[in-house]
């Protein structure tokens, strides 16, 4: 901790207080302790968890090496870390609400076609009923097809 | 030969049982399937009683979705040709009958009835096919101009009537269109893939009459919501992979 709070100290770009770095430690370890438990629970897929896991861990490193933040705000060029921090997690919002879009047009295609499968067989079954067990009839006329149903 | 006729009925209590009478009536050898889209209404059950198979979703899907029902079956159950028309009384079967004859006649593979084309000059066209006792509103008006502009450009191929529900079709289309179909942009898409897809697409001018029940759901601000994502729609749609030669 004090190797971390020397690097913060030698960089007069990072204006991250202890008291907010602790904070910021406290609710990312929070924050994938309660994926940890919604994975438990069954109420979050794994494979869905693995962006947040991630997302968890950037937030602990951000806040426990916070010369880290630093390098990345010189990275990109940005003078002021803020402006850096905020882009990044905008960013990654970004991509997580895609992704998210992605995934529902996906599955409402999945669901259309399931529910397109069910009225299918529906119709199927009425129609060989109709057809009184005889499957052959490519030639049966309107007429006998009426007479069954009644 | 096997023919199937289906109609897509949303909350079409009011008007499918006639249009199933009609088509029976009117095409006395082919099969009729009614697609309930969901309907929160006696659709289903007033279908069965006129006669017509009944495959009911469901929830509702969209029109795109309740057609490519009707498609896949055709093309499950073995049908050589299938025309699908309007639940709401708009689409004469008699017309329904003559798109189904271009098909049969392998002149096409998809015929797309038009209200807009006016009859061809030969002697081809019957009693009372006319285009213009047809009075569509302004908001639609504007879109069907729209639309025919862009497809015609997208396809070059001169379509009038864009968003017509009444259309007629062989294998190599039910084929096409039961794996891909815009579950909310149905008709101008599906123009646009088939013609990509080198199948041939015809355009038959028919007569079209006033809805029977039901009401459009057109306001002007969906219209131009309509029209904004029909426009990307076509736009990325000449974008898409084409798959010449599809079961051809």
């Amino acid at each position: 901790m004090s190797a971390a709070l020397l690097v913060a100290a030698q960089d007069p770009k990072v204006h991250l207080t202890s008291q907010t770095r602790i904070l910021a430690a406290v609710i990312a370890v929070g924050f994938m302790l309660m994926i940890l438990e919604l994975i438990r629970r069954n109420r979050l897929q794994e494979r869905f968890s693995v962006v947040w896991f991630v997302a968890g861990l950037g937030m602990l490193a951000g806040a426990v090496f916070p010369g880290l933040l630093g390098f990345v705000a010189d990275a990109m060029g940005v003078r002021d870390t803020n402006v850096a921090l905020f882009s990044i997690i905008l960013l990654l919002l970004l991509g997580l609400a895609l992704n998210f879009s992605v995934i529902m047009s996906r599955q409402a295609a999945q669901i259309t076609r399931l529910a397109q499968e069910r009225a299918l067989e529906k119709a199927r079954e009425q129609a060989a009923g109709e057809r009184n067990g005889d499957p052959s009839t490519a030639e049966r006329s309107e007429s006998d097809e009426r007479r069954a149903k009644a | 030969m096997r023919t199937l006729v289906f109609i897509p009925a949303w909350n079409e209590a009011d008007s499918v049982a006639a249009v199933i009478a009609d088509v029976r009536e009117r095409l006395p050898g082919a099969d009729v399937l009614v697609v309930d889209d969901g309907s929160a209404d006696e659709t289903a059950v007033r279908a069965a009683e006129a006669g017509a198979t009944v495959a009911s979703l469901p929830f509702n899907q969209g029109l795109g979705a309740a057609l490519q029902t009707g498609y896949l079956y055709a093309l499950r159950e073995g049908y050589d040709f299938c025309a699908h028309l309007d639940a709401d009384g708009q689409h004469p079967p008699a017309e329904v009958a003559r798109l189904l004859e271009e098909v049969r006649a392998d002149r096409a593979d998809l015929v797309i009835g038009s209200r807009y084309r006016a009859p061809a000059a030969d002697g081809e066209s019957e009693d009372g096919v006319v285009g213009d006792d047809y009075r569509p509103t302004i908001s639609r008006r504007i879109g069907t101009s729209v639309f025919r502009f862009f497809l015609t450009l997208a396809t070059r191929q001169r379509f009038t009537d864009t968003t017509s529900g009444m259309r007629a079709a062989n294998r190599r289309v039910m084929a096409l269109f039961s794996e891909s179909y815009s579950p909310d942009f149905a008709e101008i898409e599906s123009l646009q893939l088939a013609v990509r897809q080198g199948l041939r697409v015809e355009e038959v001018p028919v007569r079209m009459l006033e809805r029977a029940g039901g009401s459009s759901f057109l306001t002007p601000v969906r219209s131009a919501f309509f029209i904004f994502k029909g426009m990307i729609v076509l736009l990325v749609g000449q974008f898409r992979p084409r798959r010449v030669g599809a079961e051809r």
